[in-house]
């Protein structure tokens, strides 16, 4: 990741910007949303792979802001939702694009087909993926 | 399956970053679904990525009016086949 950066760094100009857009593992939450509103069904389980990718990318960035090759200007969090029309479409993803990221406990799979099977009509189930976006410039 | 149907990440990213006029590279632009959110501003967007497969349906998706500015090659950050200093803006597109 080091060299990558620094790669960047070679054909950014500068005080060019470089912008690290990506989620970060933390348990992300499964609602049930409609037009009245969303209700939280519970929480996923953060898997070891994706919380040592988060762990090295965060080193990463320590590393080449220690070296002098970019200083953050920026950060904030944000909310990224993914929706499914229904609880078992949500689970056929997790199980074939998030196995190695995230887990659903079956507790929370139940809860949100309960509470989507009791919601409104335009009911949709969605998990809020926590997101971080950083600007650093290019020193 | 939708992704972001609110727009928070296009919003929070214009926010970020002025992209009138400027070169961007996009590290890990997939199929490109980032890229169409800000390809309109810069003069030129250059969304790199190892997947072939992934690429080939951002060639396909490319807006018409956007062709000549928009270009997507195989590749990877630990090498990028351009010359110092070329870009304003880089994105590390859910990448790093």
């Amino acid at each position: 990741m080091v060299h990558a950066l620094d790669e960047i760094r070679r054909t950014l100009k500068t005080n060019g910007t470089l912008i690290d857009l990506r989620p970060v593992e933390s348990n992300w939450l499964v609602e049930i949303s409609s037009s009245a509103g969303y209700q939280l069904a519970g929480r996923l389980n953060d898997m070891p792979v994706g919380l040592a990718d988060d762990e090295a990318a965060f080193k990463a960035m320590r590393e080449v802001k220690s070296r002098g090759w970019y200083i953050k200007e920026k950060e904030e969090e944000f909310a990224f939702f993914y929706y499914w029309d229904m609880p078992s479409e949500m689970k056929e993803f997790m199980e074939t694009e998030w196995e190695d990221f995230e887990k659903m406990d079956e507790s929370v799979y139940r809860t949100a087909q309960s509470l989507w099977s009791q919601a409104n009509a335009d009911a949709q189930v969605r998990v809020r993926v926590k997101m971080l976006i950083t600007k650093w410039k290019r020193a | 399956m939708q992704k972001d149907p609110e727009g928070f990440e296009k919003k929070i990213l214009h926010k970020f970053v002025d992209f009138s006029n400027k070169r961007v590279l996009e590290i890990g632009c997939g199929e490109g679904r980032l890229t169409w959110k800000y390809a309109g501003a810069p003069n030129l967007t250059v969304g790199f990525d190892p997947d072939q497969d992934a690429l080939r349906i951002a060639r396909a998706d490319s807006p018409y009016n956007l062709r000549e500015h928009v270009h997507f090659a195989q590749a990877s950050a630990s090498h990028i086949p351009f010359s110092k200093e070329t870009f304003d803006i880089a994105i590390l597109a859910w990448s790093l």
